[in-house]
């Protein structure tokens, strides 16, 4: 009630002394940390994305530049089925953090709240980041001999009866990124999903209990919405890698799976810098009209920021 | 301001007596400094430097055996092969400051050339003794001259590129040297999925105009630089050939050619002929074999070229030698023994392992490539690397990968 009372008195002010001392009422008002960092932001990401959008209107011309306004650029990026790589970059990332939202969570929450002893919980987190310490590329040239028709995994499939015999692999397939990323991307997602949920007062999920909720409301209704920051952060994450990946779909796709990096990475060996310039201004719209939706959809389930009072703790 | 420009006289005199007594301290350097004479001549009591920049692999293992030769010591910074890349640091970081000699793979010379950043090269410099000798296809290819003729660079490696193949899966005998069909790797059924292309345009796209060409009968202006609507023909067999299935993967990496024949993935892959060296190396002797092609080649190549401001340099004779080296037969032989270069002048290569006493299976080695390269660069070949028609190839290209 305190915090209303200065509000109230600035309300009823006579009008005639707001009018002599407007700047000052102005600028006392502002939250100068917040617009400082509003500038430096739009300084730092608007003014160079604005210069992006503008250089997507020109066009390369025998690797150089031709700074003539015209549509050719976009007209081009339609052409040669760069949108296309763009809608299929996102399908997969999003199939992929959805995946790995799903095994990651389901994982961190036995790891984190589960019975696992301490020693069980620090021998699995070190095993997490045992991937890091290994190049990516050498990772995933392993899944090459493995996936590959003349690989153990095709004998094993055929065994089963899953596979025809005499079959070609999964190798140089969607199929194949998919697995190659999920594998790769597991511990992004993983790591702070886990400290999100490690960080939930088990105080609270006894008082859950005891009030007579089952495990599934408890889940639903205490650990979900109080993991929310290391969920949105691993979404973020996972999304990131996975919009960029570039060694999964040249290695395990076989060169059938375009992605946006390959086609960027392309683009660039003619040094066509209105090609890129058109496919990040694309990429940035889409993300921007996926992150309102998030919100807007975020908003009818609730109040997303009481969510990050678990960070408080 | 004028306090500011006494201490800096101050300054400069001061690092100059610095320099002096230094110099005198060297005891060597201090006579000719003291006489006054030109810097240049500091230089001739040790070996005059040259600074090389450009493709790792076009560096002799050891340079010393070049100092010992010739006078002259290389100090070479290595990079990566990537023309885009090549441009941008010439253009961009002003390599040519610190530069004396650039070893591209051909194409920078097309644009670089007429824009005044390399300087011609004299073709009547005196250091350059083995010029005339050096036959026309290398010192006058498109390596290194631009689409006017004008002479930029001094051939330093190449190759005509075809494609490699198992024999026995194709039911060919492996000691055959007939010329084979590039259908092989477009349009043969004992070959529909058993095949990898290279994801590179400017590398396949050429490769595929060149067969389509000869199986329409209806030949392109320049396999190399295609027309927008050309480019779009070769595409469209292209997407016809992936959607029947013809191509079981696309490749980008010299490792991952060695990896699919040494697997056995594939049985015919258009790739860089070591590659097949290096799987015969594994799987056995004549296991895979580089083709003879009916069509033609795609030939390329690597170029020494010079930067513009070499031409005021007091080490430009010392770069001429460097040249004139490159056609030598000591760095051919050198480059063919070491990394499976070819070049210019093969035949130097042979006099001069004969000389030093090479073995006879290395100086064989040396005669087979000899062979091998007058075989091949007697058929069409398609050469270039920065196409003029560069955007519309890179972009249909697209179009093929995501058909």
């Amino acid at each position: 009630m305190s915090t209303s009372i200065p509000d109230t008195q600035a309300q009823v002010a006579p009008p005639s002394l707001a009018a002599k001392t407007p700047w000052r009422t102005l600028l006392g008002r502002i939250d100068w940390p917040l617009a400082l960092f509003l500038v430096a932001w739009f300084i730092a990401v608007v003014v160079p994305l604005l210069g992006v959008v503008v250089y997507s209107f020109f066009e390369t011309k025998s690797f150089f530049t031709v700074y003539t306004p015209s549509l050719n650029t976009w007209a081009s990026i339609f052409d040669s089925g760069r949108f296309e790589v763009i809608l299929r970059t996102l399908r997969i990332a999003f199939t992929v953090t959805a995946v790995e939202l799903v095994l990651a969570f389901a994982f961190s929450l036995w790891l984190a709240k589960g019975r696992a002893s301490r020693t069980v919980k620090a021998m699995t987190l070190a095993l997490m980041t045992v991937p890091f310490f290994l190049d990516l590329s050498s990772r995933t040239i392993i899944w090459r001999a493995i996936l590959g028709e003349n690989g153990p995994l095709i004998p094993l499939l055929t065994g089963i009866g899953l596979v025809e015999p005499g079959s070609a692999g999964i190798l140089y397939s969607e199929w194949a990124v998919h697995f190659g990323m999920i594998i790769a991307l597991f511990p992004t997602m993983m790591l702070p999903v886990y400290i999100a949920i490690s960080l939930v007062d088990d105080t609270l999920i006894d008082a859950s209990n005891d009030l007579g909720a089952s495990p599934w409301q408890t889940l639903t209704r205490v650990v979900i919405p109080l993991s929310l920051p290391g969920v949105i952060a691993g979404i973020l994450f996972t999304l990131g890698s996975a919009m960029a990946a570039w060694v999964e779909p040249s290695m395990l796709g076989g060169g059938f799976v375009n992605l946006l990096s390959n086609s960027i990475e392309s683009a660039y060996s003619a040094l066509r810098y209105p090609v890129l310039a058109a496919l990040t201004t694309l990429i940035v719209m889409i993300l921007g009209v996926l992150v309102l939706a998030f919100v807007l959809i975020g908003r009818r389930f609730g109040d997303l920021s009481s969510s990050f009072r678990v960070l408080r703790s | 301001m004028k306090e500011k420009s006494v201490s800096q006289l101050q300054l400069q005199r001061s690092r100059r007596d610095f320099l002096r007594s230094a110099a005198l301290g060297a005891g060597a350097l201090a006579l000719p400094l003291a006489l006054d004479l030109p810097a240049s001549r500091l230089w001739a009591a040790g070996p005059a430097t040259v600074r090389g920049y450009g493709v790792t692999t076009s560096q002799l293992k050891d340079w010393s055996v070049m100092t010992q030769s010739i006078g002259v010591q290389m100090e070479f910074t290595g990079t990566g092969n990537d023309v885009g890349v090549f441009l941008r640091d010439v253009v961009a970081s002003g390599l040519g400051d610190q530069t004396d000699i650039f070893v591209f793979e051909a194409g920078t010379q097309d644009i670089l050339g007429p824009r005044g950043i390399y300087l011609p090269i004299d073709t009547q410099h005196p250091a350059l003794t083995l010029w005339e000798r050096t036959p026309d296809e290398w010192k006058h290819s498109r390596v290194v001259q631009d689409a006017e003729g004008n002479q930029w660079g001094v051939p330093v490696i190449g190759n005509a590129d075809s494609f490699g193949y198992f024999p026995e899966k194709l039911g060919l005998d492996p000691n055959s040297e007939e010329e084979l069909s590039w259908s092989l790797v477009f349009d043969d059924p004992r070959t529909r999925g058993r095949v990898s292309f290279d994801r590179t345009w400017g590398y396949s796209l050429p490769m595929a105009a060149l067969y389509l060409q000869s199986k329409t009968g209806k030949p392109f202006s320049n396999c190399a630089d295609l027309q927008p609507e050309e480019t779009r023909q070769v595409v469209d067999f292209l997407i016809e050939r992936k959607r029947a299935g013809q191509f079981r993967t696309l490749h980008s990496s010299f490792e991952e050619q060695i990896q699919l024949l040494s697997n056995r993935e594939v049985d015919v892959i258009n790739c860089w002929e070591p590659a097949v060296r290096e799987v015969n190396l594994k799987l056995g002797k004549d296991a895979t074999r580089y083709a003879y092609t009916q069509e033609g080649y795609y030939k390329w190549g690597h170029g020494a070229y010079l930067p513009v401001q070499a031409g005021d340099r007091d080490n430009l004779d010392a770069i001429y030698k460097v040249l004139n080296y490159y056609l030598g037969g000591e760095y051919r032989a050198l480059q063919a023994r070491d990394r499976g270069y070819a070049g210019p002048n093969m035949d130097l290569a042979v006099a001069y392992a004969r000389e030093n006493g090479w073995s006879a299976e290395d100086i064989a080695t040396l005669e087979e490539t000899e062979r091998k390269i007058a075989r091949k660069f007697s058929k069409p070949l398609v050469s270039t690397t920065t196409p003029s028609n560069a955007d519309s190839m890179e972009e249909q290209w697209q179009r093929f990968l995501n058909a």
